[in-house]
């Protein structure tokens, strides 16, 4: 009598197939799919470019500040970049809608730029980066790492020097 | 010339798959096999169907980095394939090489050797990714045909 309840069942369930493409495809939370850059968070330590297995991303040294590049058409979504990264800047979304034609190959490309800034202290130009300050103690203020960000490495450095000082 | 363009409408109906191991490691493979073979993905509700000898094929799947190894074996296969065909490449390897990209062994990326129609990146790719691939590829064989 087995088979007549796999038979009710499967009646009752309806077929097993996705309705994919023809309808919306289901997407673990977790899935590694395409990777995705967020510049403003980024603390520029170019981690992600080293520990990339298939050598997808790539930072470049431009006239306007740091270039980021990750092209999905060599990424493996090993997920070491986001691993690695100290601010999850670099992170990988379930988005897995990567197939294209041979025309799009090269605009496979996730970018993102840090742009140069002049520093408030000393009027230096350096990148816009986010300052490192997870290992800062006592832990620092929304007002104090804004204030830590306008600066270049070398004033930032002396700022932290002198706020451990004062504590 | 009537009857031509009916068979040509019939055929648009069911694109035939071929799948060749340029080298691969097998995972894009298993995934092209759990593609067709598995009820939930079911790539034969868009009229395909893999086929086992290249002259009937009308899309070919290419996984792997195209080692030195196979590639004369791969482009004879490849010329085997009657016109019109759609080449696809699936998984990161044929597309640029992915972790493989400097190999001595390796003659990654394939479109040097072969043209490309659509690429599906993905190390693997799953099965939903190849299934979207595939659709693409049956629209470019229609108005290739």
């Amino acid at each position: 009598m087995n088979f007549l309840t796999l038979l009710a069942r499967n009646l009752w369930n309806g077929p097993s197939t996705e309705a994919f493409p023809f309808g919306p495809a289901v997407t673990p939370k977790r899935f590694r799919g395409k990777i995705a850059f967020d510049a403003p968070s980024c603390e520029g330590c170019k981690i992600c470019e080293r520990v990339c297995p298939a050598g997808a991303i790539r930072f470049t040294k431009t006239a306007d500040g740091l270039g980021f590049s990750c092209w999905h058409d060599t990424c493996v979504f090993c997920g070491n970049c986001e691993f690695y990264c100290p601010t999850k800047s670099v992170h990988q979304t379930t988005d897995w809608h990567l197939s294209h034609t041979q025309a799009e190959k090269y605009s496979m490309v996730e970018s993102g730029l840090i742009p140069n800034q002049v520093c408030v202290e000393c009027g230096a130009t350096a990148l816009d980066t986010a300052p490192s300050v997870a290992a800062v103690k006592p832990p620092m203020s929304a007002e104090e790492v804004a204030d830590l960000r306008g600066r270049c490495p070398k004033c930032r450095a002396k700022f932290l020097k002198a706020r451990r000082a004062k504590s | 010339m009537n009857i031509i363009s009916d068979l040509k409408k019939v055929a648009t109906k069911s694109p035939w798959l071929y799948r060749i191991n340029g080298g691969s490691c097998n995972g894009c493979d298993v995934e092209l096999a759990t593609t067709a073979c598995i009820p939930r993905y079911d790539v034969e509700r868009l009229g395909c169907q893999y086929c086992g000898s290249p002259r009937h094929a009308d899309i070919v799947l290419i996984t792997g980095p195209l080692t030195a190894h196979v590639k004369d074996a791969v482009l004879r296969l490849w010329e085997e394939i009657p016109e019109p065909k759609v080449t696809v490449a699936v998984g990161v390897c044929p597309i640029s090489g992915g972790i493989f990209r400097e190999s001595y062994a390796v003659c990654a990326p394939i479109d040097q050797y072969l043209p490309v129609d659509v690429n599906i990146p993905g190390c693997p790719p799953r099965p939903q990714a190849i299934i979207e691939g595939i659709a693409k590829a049956i629209e470019i064989w229609r108005e290739k045909l």
